[in-house]
């Protein structure tokens, strides 16, 4: 008995376009709900999580040393094979590299070179704007590494941002916080 | 004297109505791409001038530049003449077409139309049906198998939804008793005839979308499965024609449903210009085909064939007889 109802209230509902009816509602709801695209680079930029893996950065200690002991470990356990360390020793005795060097054109992001250091002397980063013209920029010596921007300390968001052509290809922004890009998601 | 005040008078509606058929899809390219994205919570274009109403115009100049590209095994008399074929009747129908009664302008009573033919929807009607030789004699000049695909199921489409869409307005003639647009327009100074003709006016919607080649009836340029369809192998210059022939359709289909069904410039509650009234009647129907494109799915072939031989031409011809009973 139920069925034939339901096949019944089926049919009055095609008759009367009620499926045609909801979708045309559904569309025109979302036609006025707030569009999520972010409107990168010249106007918003993603600001990444603290778990985000960019751009390679090392780090110093307290006294402003770099702490890399130059164990070439994270060399070793890399997968793409593009971390090149030379190690010397300063007048303390301590090991220090000489040449660090990172091929972030080869490079996965995977971070397991920060995940095998002994010394956290390396982490990955937040930026991930380093696109270049050529893969020889793209290898990252020593000093560039020291001063690159650490991890992110926001968890994700939307930054009012602006493009700047002059010095490469740099989205800049000067806000530290933004809004939630996910409140605009619809979830029905 | 009097001639020739006559003659230009006619050659200055010819051209501005000539203008205004050519520069409306511009704006219509624009209302159509916001739509969409607003639709899937996009912005749409945004970057060419203000929210991107200068887009058209950057669209117009690509196109306009770009290499007009023949095949090689193409016809190419035919490839060339295919785009002129698909917007010469479009362009056509509207000299029959009323946008009002009158103005005065510098005290000469001014009609809003460019001829009031007494037979004005037959031709409507038949001229309309002569732009789908353009189709397909595009796909067929192109000597590609998308092409032909596209300009085969065109050719069974446009059959077998120009009969309903006939059917249904005969439901009108009858009602106005003339054939005359500004006549039926007249007829429906006090009550609209979607009143009277329902059913009409839904058989007319629909072969109407089939026939302006819309979603969910665009199987003659379905992308997911033809590539483009008949203008598969058209570039530049040649391919922007193909549009602006496609928008001229929807324009033409919005006004006919609004000169035949929604009473024309007849106003009702608000007193609005007639002109007003008529164009926001038309911009209500153009964003409905815009609304419609952006929700439904497309039919498939067969059922696009069952849905016009078997549901909208019993329907119509269904809605004559009602009409002839209830009327006479
Ligand atoms: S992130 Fe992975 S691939 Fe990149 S340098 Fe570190 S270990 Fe190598
Ligand atoms: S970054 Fe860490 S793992 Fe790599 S050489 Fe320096 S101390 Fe060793």
């Amino acid at each position: 008995m139920s069925r034939v109802v339901d096949r019944a209230g089926t049919w009055i509902g095609w008759a009367l376009f009620a499926d045609l009816l909801s979708a045309f509602t559904l569309t025109f709801g979302y036609m006025f709900s707030k569009p999520v695209t972010m409107q990168y680079p010249d106007k918003e930029k993603w600001l990444p999580y603290s778990r985000y893996r960019g751009h390679h950065f090392l780090k110093r200690d307290e006294e402003g040393e770099i702490k890399c002991v130059a164990c070439e470990l994270c060399a070793r356990i890399c997968p793409c094979d593009c971390i090149e360390v030379v190690p010397y020793e300063d007048e303390k005795g301590n090991r220090h590299p000489a040449k660090f060097e990172i091929d972030t054109a080869r490079c996965l992001f995977c971070g397991l070179c920060e995940d095998a250091c002994p010394a956290d002397a390396i982490a990955l980063g937040q930026q991930y704007e380093f696109s270049s013209f050529s893969s020889r920029d793209l290898v990252i010596g020593r000093d560039d590494l020291l001063g690159k921007p650490g991890k992110a300390m926001t968890g994700g968001g939307v930054v009012a941002a602006r493009l700047n052509t002059e010095q490469d290809v740099l989205v800049e922004t000067s806000e530290p916080h933004g809004y939630n890009w996910w409140r605009n998601i619809r979830r029905t | 004297m009097e001639l020739l005040f006559a003659l230009g008078l006619i050659a200055i509606k010819i051209a501005l109505l000539i203008a205004m058929l050519l520069l409306l899809p511009l704006p219509l390219t624009w209302l159509e791409r916001k739509i969409a994205g607003h639709m899937q919570q996009r912005m749409g274009p945004m970057r060419v001038g203000w929210h991107g109403l200068l887009q058209p115009v950057a669209d117009g100049i690509k196109l306009l530049t770009k290499e007009d590209h023949i095949p090689a095994e193409a016809d190419r008399f035919l490839f060339k003449l295919a785009p002129i074929l698909a917007l010469a009747p479009p362009f056509v129908v509207f000299v029959a077409i009323p946008f009002g009664e009158t103005v005065s302008v510098l005290n000469a009573e001014i009609t809003l139309y460019v001829s009031n033919l007494n037979v004005a929807l037959l031709f409507v009607f038949a001229v309309i049906g002569l732009e789908v030789y353009g189709v397909i004699f595009g796909g067929w000049a192109a000597n590609s198998k998308y092409a032909v695909l596209g300009s085969l199921r065109t050719c069974a489409q446009m059959i077998s939804y120009e009969i309903p869409m006939g059917f249904a307005v005969i439901g009108v003639v009858m009602l106005a008793q003339s054939m005359s647009l500004v006549d039926i327009v007249r007829a429906q100074s006090d009550l609209w005839n979607i009143v009277y003709q329902p059913i009409g006016f839904f058989v007319f919607f629909v072969a109407g979308l089939a026939e302006a080649q819309r979603i969910p009836f665009d199987l003659a340029e379905a992308e997911g499965d033809l590539g483009a369809g008949f203008h598969t192998e058209y570039s530049g210059i040649r391919f922007a024609l193909f549009m602006v022939s496609e928008y001229v359709i929807v324009l033409l289909v919005s006004v006919l449903s609004v000169i035949l069904f929604f009473g024309g410039w007849n106003g009702i509650l608000i007193p609005l210009p007639p002109l007003l009234w008529f164009a926001l009647k038309v911009a209500f129907f153009i964003y409905v085909f815009m609304w419609f494109r952006f929700t439904l799915p497309r039919y498939r072939y067969d059922q696009l064939m069952a849905i016009g031989w078997k549901v909208l031409l019993p329907l119509s011809m269904a809605n004559i007889i009602i009409t002839g009973i209830a009327f006479t």
